[in-house]
């Protein structure tokens, strides 16, 4: 009895702590949809509505805002519309959907009345839907099949599996055979046109997405003429969802001049077809030594009439120390504030959805950011103005300013989320990637363009200048200042600009600047190799090439690179050993090691390499283990030169591999291709203690793997050590100084006190010898003083702080950086620029978000990189 | 047993009731948020006003500074700077500075601070000038106001 009697208390109490739970979630929920109003909270319906029967696959959507066109956010390209509608608007939406290749969703009576005329129930579809046609007539399982597709009436696990299991790819509304249906319920292939979900629905959510919702039929086909039959038409509802996918269809304009072309996009409710929102972009480059300093304007307008945000990701150099955000709205210039990135965006969002103008600044890699603008009103124009300072390459005796436009088309490996997906324009969210970039087709022109000029102040004698990527004008204001702008015939943005100009005499002026303020002291210093090194000879060499024979590497960049190697490979000494390695989905190689530099192996690599294509993926992690998890012969130096475009998604997993297995190995990258992504390519590099290169698609590959070659014939300044004299150095960036290759000198960053004049004493080795060099400096130079020095360093310490978290989870290394990025107001992972116009709120929603898409790089694919 | 059946029935009712009423309560402490301009003005008398600094932080209620303009004379209409450092402090320092020789009398508008309001506390703003400058890079005596958006 008095067991009984626990267990019924038992009973009891978990019994009521049910009934709280439940009531207080519901309450929860209740007291949020209450404080909404009957508009809201139909959004709020349709948006659960809308995300569950995408079977919470893909990323949820919200809608928000007030009106006939509530704005949805996140990865949906359909629009959404709820309205109160009399009779004759409802049949009008509908005609306009059916007419446009849209889909419908109605409430269930509704649509049981729409599209069976009242003879067919609720009841019996779920019979059909069931397998259970016995159960309902054949006049009623005709309607039905008709309706919903014939190939639906068997037995509900089977509908799910097919209707699932086979081709996902189906977009919502999308032209011809759409493939994949809506949770099993509708797989009327001529008829319908479905977002499919990416994993099957389980029974029971399709019993519930089909309870509530039924589907339209859409236009079979937009050549076909379409009859509607007058039932579908004769409705009678007091509301009506309408779920419809963007027409995204568009005319190819005429793109035989460039520049001249205007990519064409309409959007719902728009009659006439106009340009997207970035209209031009304006950079203007200042050099003031190996400093450069760009400003760089970003031209959005609406051409819409509805709001707008626009969406914009785009490159920017991956040593850029962005330090300035203005938002410039008509004659107004509102100074953007640096912030911790999730406390922008949420600023933004709050300001996008009150209807003020905001704009948002995030960094998604080193070299990759996103713009957003919102609440950009119809005829109206917002500009964006980025500021950065970055450190000029400087090779052989020539600077290099390069101003990257377009993002290349990454590729992630499977399972892989945080990458940089490429998709077609349109095509939001299909990547399944945190970031993604809309690409043009082929034939496809935007209506943006770029204007580009550089003022050059070397403080020396320029003696040549050449531009290899693109048309230039060129004027000599004196010997050492020069101004150089982008011709007007080369202003599509889909390729690097690299500048290069060669002053006089060895080295530059002022090889150490600097910068004092409230904060301390700030330096840079290039340091030099000494030069003997160049008397000296190298030792035997392991040469080890690795090729990207991925699919964006088809083509120019596949053929450019494999120049190269050929190239390389008949520069190999008879006592050096070599080997090739290509990968893309997987890896292969010439051989199981290492083959000595005869002829006749030269022979059979030179054979090898011809025979290279490029195709399928990128698993670079592939092509590093192939390349460095096999025994170091001890009597020879490895070198390891990979050629690829850099064209990944997931670079913080490569550069840990590389730090993980390097060992006493250098790594030369080559960027191979007209927009690659140096971010990889540089830290490749540094992480592998070598160098850099790029082979720009009109470059001489030769020309390059000569230097190269001329380079590696001497042997490097290893084991290098500094010794500051009367400047007190502290927090020098690089911590380890690299070895010293001839022609390649190093930069250095530090912060200092002290303002004597001193001697920099630099030692090393050279093979077993040690070498010892001094350099003067003059820590009052006014001529040496830089006002972009402080953040050169601060993002120098960023970047050696990111490429530490590659492989270092320990310490809370992003806290340091946000700490930095705050203090130095620059741009990082874990800080992003907000700017808000508070001054005006606009009227309505925030509108249609628009991303801004790009061209694919020059001499890359499209059919090979990006997903449709 | 009749003590544990009345408990039982109490702890039926009271428990889902205290549970709505925390539900309630939980959903109406969302804090609200808004946006607002803060207009700063100098008035230098008649002297002309050439640099300027100040710093301006809310000593109740909660804001978060998201964006500073300039002001309305010519010499200061470019957005100025502001320190990046002393924002991670909730505060913020703006200078602007001009070598040109059009410049202000008198109050002029030198910035406006865009600032997002979060919470129904009304702020109190704290405006301190730290230095006004005229063409001559000489300290001049100024008066610095602000006015509050109804």
């Amino acid at each position: 009895m008095k067991k009984s009697k626990t267990l019924f208390i038992v009973f009891c109490i978990i019994v009521s702590f049910l009934l709280t739970t439940t009531l207080l979630l519901s309450s929860c929920q209740r007291t949020k949809e209450q404080s909404r109003s009957t508009a809201d909270r139909d959004k709020l319906k349709l948006e659960r509505i809308y995300n569950e029967t995408n079977g919470g696959t893909s990323a949820p959507i919200t809608i928000s805002g007030s009106g006939p066109s509530p704005t949805v956010s996140g990865t949906t390209n359909h629009s959404i519309t709820t309205e109160q509608l009399n009779e004759e608007q409802m049949k009008e939406q509908l005609r306009k959907n059916i007419l446009s290749d849209g889909v419908s969703f109605y409430d269930r009576k509704g649509a049981i009345e729409y599209a069976f005329d009242g003879t067919v129930t609720e009841d019996d579809i779920l019979k059909f839907k069931a397998g259970k046609t016995g159960e309902i007539s054949q006049e009623t399982l005709d309607k039905i099949s008709a309706a919903y597709g014939s190939g639906y009436g068997r037995n509900a696990g089977d509908a799910s599996s097919d209707a699932y299991g086979g081709d996902m790819m189906g977009g919502f509304g999308g032209r011809g055979a759409a493939r994949g249906g809506f949770g099993g319920m509708s797989v009327s292939r001529d008829l319908y046109n479905f977002s499919a979900p990416s994993q099957p629905l389980s029974f029971e959510r399709q019993r519930r997405a089909a309870n509530t919702f039924n589907v339209m039929p859409a236009r079979p086909s937009s050549s076909q003429p379409v009859n509607i039959p007058d039932e579908l038409l004769n409705i009678s509802a007091d509301e009506i969802w309408i779920i419809a996918k963007v027409d995204t269809s568009r005319p190819v304009v005429n793109d035989d001049t460039p520049g001249s072309g205007a990519m064409l996009a309409k959007l719902p409710k728009e009659e006439k077809e106009i340009p997207l929102p970035l209209k031009h972009t304006d950079v203007k480059g200042q050099i003031c030594g190996y400093i450069a300093t760009v400003e760089v304007t970003q031209q959005f307008h609406n051409p819409y009439s509805e709001k707008i945000e626009a969406v914009y990701v785009f490159p920017l150099p991956q040593n850029a120390a962005v330090n300035e955000f203005i938002m410039i709205v008509g004659d107004r210039k509102i100074r953007g504030i640096i912030r911790e990135r999730q406390e922008a965006e949420q600023i933004y969002e709050q300001a996008r959805n009150q209807g003020y103008t905001a704009s948002l600044l995030t960094q998604e890699r080193p070299n990759i950011f996103t713009q957003k603008v919102a609440n950009i009103e119809p005829s109206k124009e917002i500009d964006v103005n980025i500021k950065y300072f970055n450190i000029l390459a400087y090779v052989d005796g020539w600077y290099e300013f390069v101003f990257p436009m377009v993002v290349g088309p990454r590729y992630n490996p499977p399972g892989y989320t945080d990458g940089v997906g490429a998709v077609a324009h349109g095509r939001t969210g299909i990547s399944g990637q945190k970031t993604e970039v809309q690409y043009l087709k082929p034939n496809e022109r935007s209506g943006h363009d770029i204007s580009l000029a550089v003022v050059i102040d070397a403080g020396v004698a320029i003696e040549e200048l050449e531009c290899p990527s693109h048309v230039i004008t060129n004027s000599k204001a004196s010997a050492e200042k020069r101004t150089v702008k982008l011709s007007s015939l080369d202003s599509i943005p889909n390729k690097d600009f690299v500048l290069r100009y060669k002053v006089a005499g060895k080295k530059v002026k002022s090889a150490l600047v600097t910068h004092r303020d409230e904060r301390g002291g700030f330096f840079s210093l290039m340091l030099y190799p000494p030069e003997n090194l160049k008397s000296l000879k190298r030792a035997p060499m392991e040469m080890i090439f690795v090729l990207d024979c991925s699919g964006s590497m088809n083509g120019k960049p596949i053929e450019k690179a494999k120049d190269a190697i050929t190239r390389a490979l008949k520069q190999l000494q008879p006592n050096d050993t070599f080997q090739v390695i290509r990968f893309s989905n997987n890896a292969s190689q010439l051989g199981p090691k290492p083959i000595p530099a005869t002829a006749e192996n030269i022979r059979k690599g030179l054979k090898y390499v011809e025979e290279l294509q490029g195709n399928g993926g990128t698993q670079m992690i592939e092509g590093i283990k192939a390349a460095l998890d096999f025994e170091h012969d001890a009597e020879r130096f490895r070198l390891v030169s990979f050629m690829t475009d850099g064209y990944i998604g997931n670079e913080s997993e490569i550069l840990e591999a590389v730090h993980q297995r390097l060992g006493s190995s250098r790594i030369f990258s080559f960027g191979v291709g007209s927009s690659v992504n140096r971010y990889l390519l540089d830290r490749l590099a540094m992480l592998g203690k070598g160098a850099v290169a790029y082979i720009g698609l009109d470059e001489s590959a030769g020309e390059i793997v000569d230097s190269f070659y001329e380079r590696i014939s001497h042997p490097a300044l290893t084991d290098v050590t500094i010794d500051w004299g009367n400047m007190e150095v502290t927090d020098v960036y690089p911590a380890t100084i690299p070895d010293l290759f001839v022609g390649r000198p190093i930069i250095i960053t530090g912060r200092f006190n002290g303002d004597r004049n001193t001697r920099i004493r630099v030692a090393g080795k050279v093979g077993s010898d040690d070498q010892v060099f001094d350099i003067p400096v003059d820590l009052n130079d006014a001529t040496a003083e830089h006002n972009g020095i402080a953040c050169v360093w601060a993002r120098k310490q960023i970047e050696t702080l990111a490429n530490r978290a590659t492989y270092d989870s320990s310490s809370d290394l992003p806290g340091q950086i946000r700490t930095v990025a705050l203090e130095y107001g620059l741009m990082s992972s874990y800080t992003a620029f907000i700017a808000v116009d508070s001054s005006r709120q606009t009227a309505g929603d925030h509108g249609v978000t628009v991303n801004v898409p790009v061209p694919v790089p020059y001499g890359v694919r499209y059919d090979t990189t990006v997903q449709e | 047993m009749k003590k544990h059946l009345v408990l039982l029935i109490s702890v039926f009712v009271m428990v889902p009731v205290f549970a709505q009423q925390f539900g309630r309560q939980y959903d109406t402490e969302q804090p609200r948020v808004r946006f607002a301009t803060l207009p700063v003005y100098i008035d230098s008398g008649n002297q002309h006003l050439a640099a300027y600094q100040f710093e301006l932080k809310a000593v109740s209620g909660q804001i978060k500074i998201v964006g500073v303009e300039g002001g309305e004379h010519p010499a200061f209409v470019d957005a100025p700077y502001y320190d990046s450092a002393a924002l991670a402090n909730d505060r913020i320092i703006i200078a602007a500075f001009n070598t040109g020789q059009d410049l202000p009398t008198g109050q002029t508008r030198i910035a406006t601070i865009h600032l997002q309001i979060v919470g129904d506390t009304e702020p109190k703003y704290q405006l301190e000038l730290s230095v006004a400058g005229d063409e001559n890079g000489r300290e001049i005596s100024a008066e610095i106001t602000f006015e509050k958006e109804i």
